[in-house]
């Protein structure tokens, strides 16, 4: 079955990657015969060979097959990532240099414009739903860890598991419909947090338990015997085992949320302006986030506003990958 | 027969092998013995060139036959030396059939599928298993007991029809009855073969063994005939290890 | 009673859960009531009438994740038996963090590229395939068998959505492939010494690492919304008969229509009822991961 698969796969990918390198070599044909014929036949030579073939053929081409996939994607990755980075931040440079960050952002007839609401507003969420979310998330996982053996931490460990593989539309989905229902204004800043509040939730105290799980049973023991409460053993001795692998969640799950775009959109909803005075951007009103503003002006037919997005883009991936590089440094130094 | 010429091996910097020379002629019980860490299974490895997966460093000759292991394509090799783990290891997710199978048919040794049958067939029986799994050749080799495991890979072994065959502490593992089972499978097996036998049990080694060879610290102190080694040691490292001082 | 408080906190989850389901239930009834099962056996996409179908949406949904977790599965067991077996260590690490990077990127910034950079490429290489490869149909159906007219086509999104969900299935892969014991791995290797069928041995060994991977790719990409939506073309009138034509999914319908949907009556329920499906079959995925990984 596992074999059918990464042949099948092959074949597939092979047919595109082939149609690919026509479509970017300009469809190149010598008379009728056209490059891609011969790259199908190739593709489909090697991977019938490789998956029944002769045994040599089967071992060097299966070999030659996966070498080729991780090549492959490997590349489309780099690229990917290269070209976001460099026309991103080369869009963000054209419209405003260090400006782009706290400009607000173009209507179509503008020439140029910034991020600046989208970004205090991811920034704002992304800390509320963070905070909340370890809040929450943190002790809960403490639980699920340490008294695993219990029926409520079973029951719950279902719920948790459920919980953080929801697709995250339905996530945004809930909190509109239960600020609807409450009678609340639907779109604002502080529905989006909530939003963000609640993937953080399961993705922390999973993480969280992991951690909690991991201790030796030795230092457990001695935990417990070092101090007569419960709150003091879990959260003061204990923690300094775990802090490195509960920091490393956090930031790892402070970066998932800054990225979520969906359950912002009928929460967040978006905003281009600056609502507040004094914070700049007013949860209790419709708010921008950098996801949101990506997703919006991607769409648009206006160049203005789609540069602008690149340079979205390039800000939101530094600002991951940053966080991400330091989640790993602190990885490492375990 | 084997040919062994002072084979020195070392991991990193650890000498493992120090200048062993052996000598191991056909269709017999040769037994290698000794405390742990002095070099047996190490031994075992070279002679299928398995050690080379640890990558270590390696210097002397060894010869089957008269042919350098180590010049000698290694799926040839593979095929003339196969070996048994102390640990029964089959895999379990595959089929009882498909375990025994997966080697001739991957090294091409069955040229129909009624001949690679009748090898299966054929190695199943000759690990005294064939009775016991034939109604249920396509259950998972999970579903057997650790004793019938260990005949499975006997079976996957002796699918290949090797002229020698490595056993690494093949009963550490099992109960008496399976024990027994597989010690009088090995005394069968060498009218066909080459048994080269690591054992940690001086009874076993009395029981099934016909010339033994004592290791220790990576060098041979003593070998001969297991009767007389064993009840007239020359060495006092054999005498030790024989009456279980080390 | 710091237990008790935990215990309750970690109870939130499962509460969130009910509530959801709660919720999506009452908001969709309308829908469901009005509709019935027809909501999602037929195709038809038409506010003025109230008249809705999302059978395209949930034929989409199949096509894209059948096609993309397939692409994904040749992807992530490439890398996880070229990273173990063929490459230095140095290498195989910066392959690995590549990987881990690559789960890191927002979804968005893949939707981005992907329509502005892949759907171009693809359009061109959607028509050679259309040209070379679209006599492979029935009645019209096949493969290739429409003329691409753009590049957000089904096709496409299968491809970013491969692409994104390999890290998921890869590190799942990886983790059971490192941990293979040592006695196996001995017993493999004196059974061939072939570099591929010691390859495909051991991923017999962890099999059930492998599908529990495979279906946790297969979670995500049921529920991945932005990217789906920026390049998969938006068609929900009809179910697609081809890969190079546009199409939808469950849950890029939902994004895609939800910012219209008050001005109509039933399209908030009928869209209620989507989120409703996707949350109970991306809870049947998850189940059937975890139910593959504790297998033995």
């Amino acid at each position: 079955m596992i074999q059918v698969l990464f042949y099948a796969g092959a074949l597939l990918a092979g047919l595109l990657l082939s149609a690919l390198t026509a479509a970017l070599l300009g469809d190149p044909a010598l008379g009728d015969l056209h490059l891609s014929y011969v790259l199908y036949v190739v593709t489909v030579a090697a991977v019938a060979l490789g998956a029944a073939g002769p045994r040599v053929l089967k071992n060097s081409l299966s070999i030659a097959a996966a070498v080729a996939g991780v090549l492959g994607g490997a590349a489309l990755v780099y690229i990917f990532l290269a070209q976001v980075l460099y026309v991103g931040t080369a869009m963000a440079v054209k419209h405003g240099g260090l400006a782009f960050l706290w400009n607000i952002p173009p209507t179509p007839a503008d020439e140029t414009g910034g991020i600046g609401p989208a970004l205090l507003g991811t920034l704002y969420m992304t800390a509320i739903g963070a905070f909340f979310g370890f809040l929450i998330g943190f002790p809960a996982g403490i639980y699920l860890g340490e008294f695993r053996r219990e029926l409520a931490a079973k029951v719950a460990r279902i719920g948790v598991n459920v919980l953080v593989e929801f697709p995250t539309i339905t996530i945004g989905l809930l909190v509109y419909a239960l600020f609807s229902l409450l009678g609340m204004r639907a779109f604002s800043g502080y529905a989006g947090a909530l939003a963000l509040t609640i993937i953080m939730i399961p993705y922390v105290a999973l993480f969280t338990a992991a951690a909690y799980a991991s201790i030796a049973p030795a230092v457990r023991e001695a935990a417990y015997a070092v101090t007569g409460s419960l709150y003091k053993t879990l959260f003061i001795v204990m923690r300094k085992v775990v802090a490195r692998a509960v920091l490393v969640a956090f930031l790892l799950g402070t970066a998932k949320i800054a990225g979520e775009t969906a359950p912002l959109l009928f929460t967040a909803f978006g905003n281009d302006y600056y609502t507040s005075e004094i914070f700049g951007v007013d949860l209790g009103e419709p708010t921008g986030a950098l996801t949101l503003l990506i997703y919006y002006m991607a769409q648009t037919p206006y160049t203005v506003q789609n540069e602008v997005a690149w340079g979205a883009a390039a800000v939101l991936l530094w600002i991951i990958l940053a966080v991400f590089a330091v989640a790993r440094l602190l990885q490492r130094s375990a | 027969m084997i040919d062994i010429r002072d084979l020195k091996l070392q991991f990193d910097n650890v000498k493992v092998l120090d200048g062993v020379t052996m000598k191991i002629p056909n269709n017999m019980i040769y037994v290698i013995m000794g405390p742990s860490g002095s070099g047996k299974s190490t031994i075992l490895r070279v002679l299928n060139r398995l050690v080379e997966l640890y990558k270590p460093k390696i210097e002397g000759e060894v010869y089957l036959d008269g042919q350098d292991i180590f010049k000698m394509p290694l799926t040839l090799l593979r095929r003339r030396v196969q070996m048994v783990f102390q640990i029964p290891n089959p895999i379990p997710t595959l089929s009882i059939w498909e375990n025994v199978a997966l080697g001739p048919k991957l090294n091409g040794l069955a040229k129909s599928k009624a001949e690679l049958k009748e090898r299966v067939r054929w190695a199943l029986a000759k690990a005294q298993l064939w009775d016991e799994v034939k109604n249920r050749l396509d259950a998972p080799a999970a579903s057997l007991s650790g004793g019938q495991q260990q005949r499975l890979c006997i079976a996957r072994a002796l699918a290949f029809k090797p002229e020698v065959l490595l056993m690494d502490e093949p009963t550490a593992n099992l109960d008496p009855v399976n024990t027994a089972k597989i010690e009088e499978l090995m005394l069968e097996l060498k009218k066909e073969m080459t048994i080269v036998l690591v054992t940690h049990y001086p009874p076993q080694a009395a029981r099934v063994g016909d010339w033994v060879a004592f290791l220790y610290g990576g060098k041979i102190v003593e070998e001969g005939p297991v009767k007389e080694v064993f009840t007239r040691p020359r060495h006092e490292l054999t005498e030790k290890y024989v009456t279980g001082k080390i | 009673m710091i237990k008790g408080l935990l215990a309750s906190l970690s109870l939130v989850p499962l509460a969130i859960v009910a509530l959801l389901i709660t919720l999506f239930i009452a908001e969709s009834w309308p829908a469901w009531e009005k509709y019935g099962l027809s909501l999602i056996t037929t195709a038809d996409w038409d506010p003025v009438r109230e008249s809705y179908g999302i059978l395209p949406a949930i034929v989409g949904t199949l096509v894209i994740s059948a096609l993309a977790v397939t692409i994904a599965a040749f992807l992530a067991i490439s890398f996880v038996a070229v990273s173990y077996e063929f490459l230095p260590p140095r290498a195989a690490v910066v392959l690995g963090t590549t990987m881990d990077l690559v789960a890191a990127v927002p979804t968005v910034v893949f939707g981005l590229w992907g329509l502005f950079v892949l759907a171009p490429i693809m359009q061109a290489a959607q028509e050679i395939l259309w040209r070379d490869l679209g006599w492979l149909s029935y009645n019209g159906v096949g493969p290739f068998a429409v003329e691409p007219r753009g590049g957000t086509t089904v096709l496409t999104a299968a491809l970013l959505l491969a692409i994104m969900i390999t890290p998921f299935a890869a590190s799942v892969i990886r983790e059971g492939y490192a941990a293979v014991p040592k006695e196996v791995v001995e017993a493999i290797h004196s059974i061939t010494s072939r570099r591929w069928e010691i390859v495909r041995l051991k991923l017999a060994y962890i099999r059930q690492y492998v599908f529990s991977g495979l279906v946790l790719a297969l979670g995500r990409a049921f529920g991945e919304t932005v990217a789906v939506a920026m390049v998969v073309g938006g068609n929900f009138v009809n179910v697609i008969r081809a890969l190079t034509e546009p199409g939808v999914n469950v849950s890029a319908l939902i994004a895609l229509q939800f910012p219209n949907a008050h001005a109509y009556v039933y399209m908030v329920p009928t869209l209620f009822a989507a989120a409703l499906l996707l949350a109970v079959i991306g809870f049947a995925i998850n189940a059937t991961a975890v139910y593959f990984l504790l297998r033995r």
